[in-house]
């Protein structure tokens, strides 16, 4: 014992960082919320991806699709290209799309049709042997079907019930349905992003589906914080309302106190810092892959480079190398007002004209400036820092063969969240589900089957 | 000059919001504001109000974050913050003294970002570079359940602090390194790095904005969105090993969180897709890849939200704009290439899609259309600013925005925590603390310090 204390004193911290968060080994270790069972009577991208985060922990997340089709994001893809065969054993010939993956990761395939008595009771069955209820129907609906938090904390009182959606099932506008896109429209971290009008820009979109993807994170949260509390302390489960648009309104960092005090709405500033300064994006003038025939390759480099601290201005201004700056600019409160911003990084395009962003990091790098290129998906997925991460990782899918996956979000030493398979396909796990935890035989598998019930 | 106070338009009353409606359509509503109306908030218990977490994270949001997220539940955090205070503290747009929140005792000034994610934490100052402040920092550590901290990768281990090393001390603390890109690999983190380096190196900005024949380029969020997405991701792992800890093991461990990673996570099919056939992920502007109708478009004045992938919503979208359009029926109804949900996502069919829409919209402006759309029960929406944000009536009615009286920096307009619950819901208690305020309370209570060990450690400052 003491030996093994002595060796591993002599790691180096970043071997043991290694070893200790090395995802190939996750499965040599116990998962944190084994024995929890998480139902998810969800579709797009928020109630699922909410599910999946306790999934990637060890729960058992039993995910209910609609019969034969599953639920609408499976049949979402860009530009309706990439698909995973089969969608389920009674539709063959179409697939999953990939809008899909991600969002559930390591889940339970069963499909129950919810408008049927037939189907409501086997909900109930599922809810009385379950720890949390995830769910997105449109506020109330679950409620006029008998199967809603109010009946099912009848039927078990330590269900945490959550459901989460665009604007809450209570208020003004809580019959408005709603999209991620439309939490971030109406949300304010949308009118935020993009160039200024001035400069010819307009608001843009986060191109991720953010407000569904981190909203499923806000409410897992929230759930693990509720199970803490019944478990640690009430016994008792609780609801849970998490509106995507509100948020969204709860980042906008300064926003709303410099609102408040001045009256002063937040302008879109484009791809520079409006607090520090020098920390923006750059375009490098030349292409990293000037042959590729991909488009996305062919354009201009793209470079974040940080600066903001007076030190680290004045090794830039060297850099450059003309001397235009190192004064004028040298203090930061000068440097971040929007005028200096807008003769500054003017100027570092300039410099960088002839550059690709790889040549421009290599110089900033030398000189002990940050930076970071702007990296495009393909370079992402083969960068070796994300690889031996493991933030993507080649999964051996059950279903679906060899497929690139994002890990997960963060990493545990003892208790690692992992990733078992992307999705499978509508129904899969019928039988094993609903024979295990709702006790249909064969026959009345095969009779629902038939009926199209499940 | 001066502002009018907030709300300028007065928030409704629940019998104005349910004018009209039946006493069945009224019932569920109601019930939900019986359970979850913020107004109730201390009249019931806190979810995590055992747990203490000691916030050592500076400069950088992620950390802020994730402990606000603690704090919000209950958690008892104490932000450990360098004597003279975290240089987030100074962050203002454009240095724009003038926007700073002014402490009414000493003067001290703060930052509207720091302000906002100062939410019912305590500030103590301490001064982990020298000796003794590491000393006093792992006699807190046998207090807590929680530490969180963002020093540069190992700084914290050779300083004889870190995971390996407080362990030994507390086998039950959580520990949580956040960060951007890591704190180990080769690119890992070095000082100074903050967001938006996370958003750059996971494929976030190349994928944002316009592309390049629409004039437009990678684009990164305004907010230090990663480190919100890497912040609450870092949450629910601590929160995962305080379940463990408490339910199976006794132990603690050690978590890490990256700003890039959280996003990577969250990166849509980019990775799958890349995988399947070698494409990169292009820009699409305010459209998406992979579902049509679902695009903010410019409208009579501004930008507008409209969403309905399937055919219920497609096809009542349709009569909408059908209603003022009569070529509608031809050009988009009649076209066989747009009559299946997967033929639209086709880029050609997008375009011709988006180009009626945006003729429509175009007359119309963001109230309008979406009086219009609401009819037919269409997701649709105006993008808002934050002043519209700040008083839009179902927001004012719902309280995700509210001002709080600080008792030191006046009144101050917020995002609400949006941890909504009937049993242990989130909550403001306080917002904004000046430096070090709570170093008599957390000192005495904690470690048991006299009026002697503060006047020393000040003068050596370590505190």
């Amino acid at each position: 014992m003491a030996k093994e204390a002595t060796t591993k004193q002599a790691t180096s911290f970043e071997q043991f960082c290694q070893e200790t968060f090395d995802f190939k080994k996750a499965f040599g270790k116990p998962e944190a919320l084994k024995g929890y069972r998480v139902l998810s009577c969800t579709q797009y991208i928020l109630g699922p991806s909410c599910a999946s985060y306790m999934g990637e922990l060890g729960a058992e997340v039993i995910k209910i699709e609609a019969p034969r089709r599953g639920e609408a994001m499976r049949h979402t893809t860009p530009f309706n290209e990439p698909f995973l065969y089969p969608l389920s054993k009674w539709i063959p010939e179409r697939g999953t799309g990939l809008g899909f993956l991600g969002a559930n990761p390591n889940e339970y395939f069963i499909s129950v049709d919810f408008h049927r008595p037939e189907g409501q009771a086997i909900l109930k069955k599922l809810a009385a042997k379950s720890d949390v209820m995830v769910e997105n129907y449109r506020p109330g609906t679950f409620d006029r079907w008998g199967i809603g938090y109010r009946q099912l904390r009848e039927i078990n009182p330590r269900l945490v019930y959550c459901w989460l959606g665009g604007f809450g099932g209570w208020g003004p506008g809580r019959v408005r349905a709603s999209y991620d896109i439309l939490g971030q429209a109406q949300g304010g971290n949308f009118g935020a992003t993009g160039k200024p009008e001035f400069m010819g820009g307009a608001p843009a979109k986060h191109t991720i589906w953010l407000a569904d993807y981190w909203g499923g994170m806000m409410g897992a949260v929230q759930i693990l914080a509720a199970l803490y509390w019944r478990d640690k302390i009430s016994g008792e489960g609780t609801f849970i309302e998490y509106s995507q648009v509100h948020g969204v309104t709860r980042q906008l960092e300064y926003a709303l106190p410099l609102y408040g005090r001045h009256g002063v709405t937040r302008e879109r500033w484009g791809n520079w810092d409006t607090q520090l300064c020098v920390h923006g994006i750059i375009k490098c003038g030349k292409s990293s892959y000037p042959n590729s025939d991909n488009p996305q390759e062919q354009e201009e480099g793209y470079i974040l480079i940080s600066a903001y601290d007076d030190g680290d201005f004045a090794k830039l201004s060297k850099v450059v190398g003309d001397g235009k700056f190192a004064e004028k600019y040298a203090k930061h409160d000068v440097r971040v007002k929007p005028q200096s911003q807008m003769e500054i990084y003017p100027w570092l395009e300039k410099w960088a004209a002839d550059k690709t962003k790889e040549q421009v990091a290599e110089i900033l790098e030398k000189a002990g400036i940050n930076n970071q290129p702007v990296w495009n998906s393909k370079e992402v997925a083969n960068h070796p820092h994300w690889q031996q991460r493991g933030a993507v990782q080649w999964l051996d899918d059950p279903s679906f063969g060899d497929l690139l996956h994002q890990g997960p979000a963060y990493k545990m030493s003892h208790t690692p969240p992992r990733v078992k398979w992307a999705l499978k396909p509508v129904g899969t796990d019928n039988e094993y589900i609903l024979g295990k935890l709702a006790g249909l035989s064969s026959e009345e598998l095969r009779r629902l089957e038939e009926q199209e019930c499940i | 000059p001066k502002v009018a106070p907030w709300p300028a338009i007065p928030i409704a009353k629940p019998d104005e919001v349910y004018a009209g409606l039946s006493d069945q359509a009224k019932e569920y509503p109601l019930f939900l504001e019986s359970i979850l109306r913020q107004e109730k908030n201390f009249e019931k218990p806190e979810a995590l109000s055992r747990l203490r977490v000691l916030d050592c994270s500076t400069r950088m949001m992620i950390g802020h974050w994730c402990s606000s997220m603690l704090s919000e539940l209950g958690a008892e955090v104490i932000q450990v913050e360098p004597p003279g205070g975290d240089p987030l503290r100074r962050n203002t747009p454009f240095g724009r003294k003038e926007y700073m929140f002014r402490d009414k005792e000493t003067g001290e000034e703060v930052g509207g970002q720091f302000l906002h994610e100062m939410r019912n934490k305590h500030s103590i100052t301490l001064n982990l570079e020298t000796e003794e402040g590491r000393e006093i920092l792992k006699r807190l550590v046998t207090h807590a359940d929680v530490l969180i901290e963002n020093g540069p990768p190992g700084q914290w281990d050779s300083w004889g602090i870190g995971y390996r090393q407080l362990r030994e001390l507390n086998p039950r603390l959580v520990y949580c390194w956040v960060g951007q890109r890591g704190q180990w690999g080769p690119l890992k983190d070095k000082p100074g790095v903050l967001d938006p380096t996370a958003q750059a190196a996971c494929g976030f900005v190349h994928g944002t904005g316009d592309p390049k024949e629409f004039g437009g380029q990678p684009t990164r969020s305004a907010l230090w969105m990663a480190d919100h997405v890497g912040g609450t991701s870092a949450a629910m792992g601590i929160l995962a090993a305080i379940l463990h800890r408490d339910n199976v093991s006794g132990e603690g461990q050690f978590v890490e969180a990256t700003a890039a990673e959280a996003v990577i996570r969250i990166l849509d099919y980019n990775w799958a897709w890349h995988s399947m056939d070698g494409s990169i992920r292009p820009r699409y502007g305010n459209w998406d890849l992979a579902i049509n109708i679902y695009a903010v478009n410019p409208c009579k004045d501004g930008y507008m939200m409209v969403g309905g992938g399937h055919d219920r919503l497609w096809y009542r979208i349709w009569r909408t704009v059908g209603d003022e359009y009569a070529t509608v029926e031809e050009d988009i109804l009649g076209d066989p290439h747009l009559r299946e949900v997967a033929d639209r996502l086709a880029h050609d069919m997008q375009v011709k899609t988006y180009t009626m829409l945006g003729e429509w919209l175009k007359d119309n402006p963001r109230a309008e259309a979406e009086r219009k759309l609401s009819k037919q029960q269409v997701a649709s929406g105006g993008v808002l600013y934050t002043n519209e944000v700040a008083e839009y009536p179902h927001f004012k009615y719902r309280g995700h925005v509210a001002e709080t009286e600080s008792p030191h920096y006046g009144k101050v307009l917020y995002g609400t925590t949006p941890f909504l619950q009937q049993k242990t819901p989130g909550r403001l208690k306080w917002l904004g603390r000046p430096t070090g305020y709570d170093n008599e309370d957390v000192y005495r209570r904690l470690l048991g310090f006299t009026r002697e060990d503060f006047k020393r450690l000040k003068q050596a400052k370590v505190i």
